[in-house]
């Protein structure tokens, strides 16, 4: 009979595939795993906060949950740039804000080419908050070109397209001296990552 | 030749089919994708609610202007795949906490130049751009530049959901002049913050803490109960069933965690009818609750519960617990007697709807497995085993 009472303790919940959880959706859940404290202020009443005096052994919670958006409601190549979209934007903004330090003065733009204009408008965001908590000057303007540049650059190839832009920029006094562009570029339709480059004083320098 | 003919016309019905077929599949799988998207939609706004309480309370906490500012609410954007529908709860949600604090010194104003999508010709050429994209426009317009515009952003990325904002000053130079990001998971509990008064997620947490917690993991559950016992259904000897048995119960329970999604409890009981019969019972259930993953504080819950009892019982009316044939005669002949003790194990499978784990309400079928062939016990149900018994209960906890 008490073996009842010690049944709900006794309770496995591992999110590997499983008799009644299939591999699909198994794969459809992305789980972090938080530490007591962390859980019980995230996930309260779900997660023990630590005892005051300590847990007799370490434990961490394992946290999965299926991902908001179903697999098929979003294009894949969109669903794979925006699922890691704050990591991409923080890791630009850390990669800039380690370059020269006399850069950290300019007025930071951000421009970016990709083809749905929905995501192009949520990556700008996400990097130029991601700038801004670097503690960089970041500025909402886009930089322009002539409509006559506009149709020389669209026929160049990408690799000469782009520092020709950057320059036409210069001389154009659309990114002056004390601004730094920083564009986001999807050089490749089939890829998800985007590449990031630098226009400053005129000069186009792919970011490693 | 008509092999040929029939080749050909096989040929021409595979070429025409799919496009016969194109419209009905293709609205089909449009529909589903539209139910999946406000299905999604549905799930999420909580979520996003609490992202922009979230915002608003930063705000309280951490003014971005040192006084009332006139801000032009320029874009909320929603995540991608989902409706407008859900940017317009997003946009009102938000004007709604913004107006109930102004102390936030976010002032939102209107401005239709701002957000309307302008056409502008000049010696540069000719220029489509909404107003908070190009001041110069606006103030060409005649409008105030020198404004600010709130963007915001919110985006399922992975299981969580990010809420992006930042406020833009409307000057030709458009620097941005606040910025922020924050980040929450969809299974965090939606807090539910009234926006007229809004708290800090700490302070909400803890709220939702105190109320899940207002009884402590132990409760001590008192239980009135009653189990019927059905009467045999062999019609040549048929045997006399035991009365209905009353149940006072008390115990404990324990939850494993406060979302009290499994709880068990141990309980002990008593039974007594004058000259009819006595009983104790001790019981041991195992609970789990079946309307959600964590149990509600305003709605019923509902358990589905699986338990054993030991009981023992003696009196005059005990007699129909025995494998023996059990008469109206020898019940009339036995009421002056003190009548046999008896002693038997029963497994049980119920369900338990609770209010707010202080008054509820229960049914079970119980099974006796040393009456299975006692002619005076008969089935209420035959599943693998018979079910002996029937019992409701009502149980307020402590």
């Amino acid at each position: 009979m008490l073996t009842f009472a010690f049944i709900p303790f006794l309770q496995l919940n591992d999110p590997a595939p499983n008799i009644v959880r299939s591999r699909d959706r198994a794969r459809n859940l992305v789980c972090v795993r938080v530490e007591p404290l962390q859980g019980a202020v995230e996930y309260p009443g779900r997660i023990q906060p630590p005892r005051p005096r300590g847990d007799d052994a370490d434990r961490s919670t394992l946290v999965c949950r299926e991902r908001l958006l179903r697999r098929g409601l979003r294009a894949p190549r969109d669903e794979a740039v925006l699922n890691t979209l704050e990591d991409r934007a923080q890791d630009v903004a850390l990669r800039v804000s380690s370059l020269d330090p006399a850069l950290r003065d300019r007025t930071w733009l951000v421009e970016t080419f990709y083809d749905h204009p929905e995501v192009l408008d949520k990556i700008s965001f996400a990097t130029q908050n991601a700038l801004m908590a670097q503690g960089l000057s970041v500025s909402d303007r886009h930089p322009k070109v002539a409509p006559g540049d506009v149709e020389v650059l669209t026929r160049l190839d990408p690799m000469e397209a782009y520092p020709a832009a950057c320059a036409r920029y210069q001389a154009t006094g659309s990114v002056s001296g004390t601004d730094a562009l920083l564009a986001l570029v999807a050089l490749d339709r089939r890829a998800t990552e985007l590449q990031a480059g630098l226009c400053v004083d005129g000069r186009w320098t792919w970011l490693p | 030749m008509s092999r040929a003919l029939s080749l050909v016309m096989l040929w021409c019905w595979a070429l025409l089919a799919p496009a016969a077929w194109a419209g009905p599949v293709q609205d089909a799988q449009q529909a589903e994708l539209e139910r999946v998207r406000r299905e999604v939609a549905d799930k999420v706004h909580l979520s996003a609610y609490d992202l922009l309480d979230e915002l608003v309370m930063t705000w309280v906490k951490e003014p971005p202007f040192e006084r009332p500012t006139p801000v032009v609410m320029a874009g909320v954007s929603v995540p991608v795949g989902l409706g407008t529908s859900l940017q317009a709860l997003m946009e009102n949600h938000l004007s709604a906490a913004l107006t109930s604090h102004p102390e936030s010194t976010v002032q939102l104003v209107h401005c239709p130049a701002c957000t309307a999508v302008v056409v502008h010709s000049g010696p540069e050429g000719t220029v489509v751009k909404r107003g908070v994209d190009d001041p110069e426009v606006l103030a060409k317009l005649g409008e105030d530049t020198g404004r600010h515009a709130l963007f915001v952003d919110i985006e399922a990325e992975g299981a969580f959901l990010v809420l992006r904002a930042r406020i833009t000053k409307l000057t030709p130079e458009l620097p941005i002049v606040w910025s922020h990001t924050r980040s929450t998971s969809a299974t965090t509990p939606s807090l539910l913050r009234q926006p007229t008064r809004l708290t800090t997620a700490a302070e909400a947490r803890q709220d939702y803490l105190d109320a899940l917690r207002a009884r402590g993991p132990i409760s001590v559950p008192l239980r009135l109960g009653i189990r019927t016992y059905a009467t045999p259904d062999n019609a040549e000897q048929p045997g006399v069933a035991p009365p209905p048995f009353l149940w006072l119960q008390t115990g404990v329970e324990l939850g494993t965690t406060d979302a009290r999604a499994w709880t068990s409890s141990v309980i002990v009981g008593y039974s007594f009818i004058p000259q009819a019969y006595q009983g104790i019972l001790a019981q041991a259930r195992v609970n789990r609750l079946i309307t959600g993953r964590v149990r509600s504080l305003t709605r019923p819950n509902l358990y589905g519960f699986v338990g054993a009892a030991a009981i023992s019982v003696w009196g005059p009316a005990t007699g129909s617990f025995s494998d023996e044939l059990l008469t109206a005669d020898q019940v009339l002949l036995a009421a002056d007697e003190e009548g046999p003790r008896t002693s038997f194990g029963t497994l049980q499978f119920g369900l338990d709807l609770r209010v707010g784990n202080r008054i509820g309400m229960g049914a079970f079928l119980e099974t006796m497995p040393a009456f299975v062939n006692s002619p005076n016990i008969g089935n209420y149900l035959f599943v693998i085993t018979g079910f002996q018994s029937v019992g409701t209960e009502v149980t307020f906890w402590f």
